[in-house]
């Protein structure tokens, strides 16, 4: 079974580890020079007077480059694209399902076999994918926040990919077509991967709240993840988008700007704050396991319903 | 549903397939000896497919039951060793090379006939080591069924293997199977809408339309069964005889008949001559062969 998968996949295989290779010798001299250049200017700072920021006094790498790596957020998808939508697909469109199902092998072992190794080598290339970002934005992460990249980075790559492995083998199970499987695939692995990141993932853990005065930095402690911020008034009612001038005392309204500039001091002497809601840096973690539990769940349920389809019903 | 003497090929008792609300096959009752090269013929759409997929476990009846060799077909390796299929328009792998295809074989079946499939590629001239897609069709169909020999089916059920196959090529396939055949012990079943390719190599018959099994005999048995009778004009309700009426065809002037016989008794006012498979096998069709001229109707099976 294996060297039958190992003949029909060997090409994507090989396209997969090039463009791998490729992507780690770019990371791996970028992001040395990063690094470096990351240690000096923490140097510098420490050495100059008034530096709070080192980020200030760092090149932060090539655009390029950045982009790049920002671009391996779909390496997921192509995984779900080239390897799991056709796995079932190609079979049923080229008929070769029924020439490899009446060998002397059951259809669970043959489902078997192709569902793990396409599962392995997703796992295997999303997470080597994303620990070699993980390593590449070292710099980035302790300058800002892990959680702006927080879907190419940690475990969650290699859960997506799983999961686009195992979605597009059910769709295959089910629209026995390669393109249309491709793009129902496509559609459905991007519609619940923005769902989940928009919707769901700033609700994982409650996120804290803090109460700071009018003008403060809104950016909550360094390297968190601000899910809102907005004014709470003196009775403790919190304004959100709907905030407007008429919320604003008159006298806090300054005049010299043709009454459209407001006093930050005059509206936090009338009692108003800042409430900022935020996921700290430290949860980083407990949301990479949430977000990839979620995934893995998905996917199993995926797969459980492609062998339900192949072994109990007509090929 | 068991196979009590041992002798069947296959058995299918009422086996009928659904596919929403159309039967793609209904009430099928055949027995097939061991040992036969079965013609399984009829129009396209008669539910030829659809039978040998049942009979290989790739599409599981609604109705009825069938058993190969005595097992029923199902995701069973001892089954799955028994049987060669070959699908229709021969489905391989495009990019995989006859090579290819004959080491997954050799990996996927522990009854494997390696030496004999390469001498059978090899006295064809077919190039292994090319994408099967840069083969010939006919090319294609006898790797096919090289494939399906390997295996050592002691059945095996192939899907209008020669269809698309040109004078040559068709010649050629039939004779790799016919050899095939005179080694072993090996029953084959082959369809075809188009009976004529088949009548050299085939022993029985089966003949489904319109989703029924007409007939399913021995050809022998069958061409010994049945007659054509031709008399003056009669109307049919009225005739009499020891014999079924498969197909009745009136001219102005006289009345032809093709009959199965079931006793010696004919009415001596008969023109009795035989039937070749051919028309017989039309006249189960509802088809016109060489019985053109005149109002035509069927009625249809009479067994």
């Amino acid at each position: 079974m294996t060297s039958l998968i190992w003949r029909l996949h060997r090409n994507q295989v090989w396209f997969a580890s090039a463009v791998l290779v490729v992507l780690a010798v770019v990371l791996l001299i970028t992001g040395h020079v990063m690094a470096d250049d990351y240690r000096n200017a923490l140097a510098n700072c420490a050495a100059t007077p008034g530096c709070t920021n080192a980020g200030n006094l760092l090149f932060r790498g090539d655009g390029a480059i950045m982009d790049i790596v920002d671009l391996t957020l779909v390496v997921p998808l192509l995984f779900g694209l080239f390897w799991g939508a056709p796995l079932l697909a190609k079979e049923f469109e080229d008929g070769t399902n029924s020439l490899v199902w009446t060998q002397t092998v059951t259809r669970r072992r043959w489902l078997s076999s192709n569902v793990a190794w396409a599962l392995l080598a997703a796992a295997v290339w999303g997470a080597a994918m994303a620990a070699l970002v993980s390593w590449w934005r070292f710099p980035e992460n302790a300058l800002g926040t892990r959680f702006d990249a927080f879907d190419i980075q940690g475990i969650a790559p290699a859960a997506y990919s799983l999961f686009a492995v195992s979605l597009g083998i059910a769709i295959g199970s089910v629209i026995k077509r390669v393109l249309p499987a491709l793009a129902t695939t496509l559609g459905i692995f991007v519609g619940l991967r923005a769902v989940i990141a928009i919707y769901l993932r700033p609700h994982y853990l409650t996120p804290t709240k803090q109460v700071i005065g009018i003008g403060a930095d809104p950016n909550g402690p360094s390297g968190a993840w601000v899910i809102s911020s907005s004014i709470v008034g003196p009775h403790g009612q919190v304004y959100g988008d709907s905030f407007s001038p008429s919320d604003v005392p008159k006298a806090c309204l300054q005049t010299f700007f043709d009454k459209q500039g407001i006093s930050g001091h005059c509206m936090a002497t009338h009692g108003f704050h800042q409430l900022v809601s935020f996921q700290a840096a430290n949860r980083f973690w407990a949301f990479q396991g949430i977000e990839a539990a979620i995934f893995l769940v998905l996917a199993a349920g995926l797969i459980g319903f492609a062998f339900w389809r192949v072994l109990s019903r007509d090929a | 549903m068991t196979d009590a003497d041992g002798a069947l090929a296959i058995r299918t008792e009422s086996l009928g397939k659904q596919f929403g609300s159309v039967w793609a096959l209904q009430d099928c009752s055949i027995e097939v000896p061991k040992g036969r090269v079965t013609a399984l013929v009829g129009p396209n759409g008669a539910g030829k497919t659809t039978l040998l997929r049942l009979l290989v476990g790739l599409t599981a009846p609604t109705a009825g039951g069938a058993t190969v060799l005595g097992r029923q077909p199902g995701q069973v390796e001892e089954f799955l060793a028994s049987i060669g299929y070959l699908a229709q328009d021969v489905p391989l792998y495009k990019r995989l090379s006859a090579e290819d295809h004959l080491k997954m074989g050799a990996r996927l079946n522990p009854t494997w006939d390696d030496t004999g499939a390469r001498e059978r590629l090899e006295s064809l001239r077919i190039p292994t080591d090319r994408p099967v897609a840069t083969l010939s069709g006919g090319q294609r169909a006898q790797v096919g069924l090289g494939l399906a020999l390997a295996k050592r089916p002691q059945v095996l059920l192939l899907d209008e293997p020669v269809a698309a196959l040109d004078p040559l090529a068709r010649r050629e396939f039939l004779a790799s199977l016919t050899a095939a055949v005179a080694d072993g012990d090996l029953s084959v079943i082959l369809s075809s809408h188009l009976l004529h390719d088949l009548e050299r190599v085939c022993d029985h018959v089966i003949l489904l339309a319109a989703s029924r099994t007409q007939l399913c005999d021995d050809i022998d048995k069958v061409l010994a069964e049945h007659r054509m009778l031709v008399g003056p004009r009669r109307a049919v309700a009225e005739v009499k005889g020891s014999f079924d009426i498969v197909k009745a065809v009136q001219t102005t002037r006289q009345t032809r008949l093709l009959v199965r016989l079931t006793g010696p008794a004919i009415d001596p006012s008969w023109e009795i001559s035989e039937v070749g498979l051919e028309d017989i096998i039309l006249g189960y069709m509802g088809q016109d062969g060489e019985l053109t001229s005149g109002a035509l109707y069927s009625l249809g099976a009479a067994s």
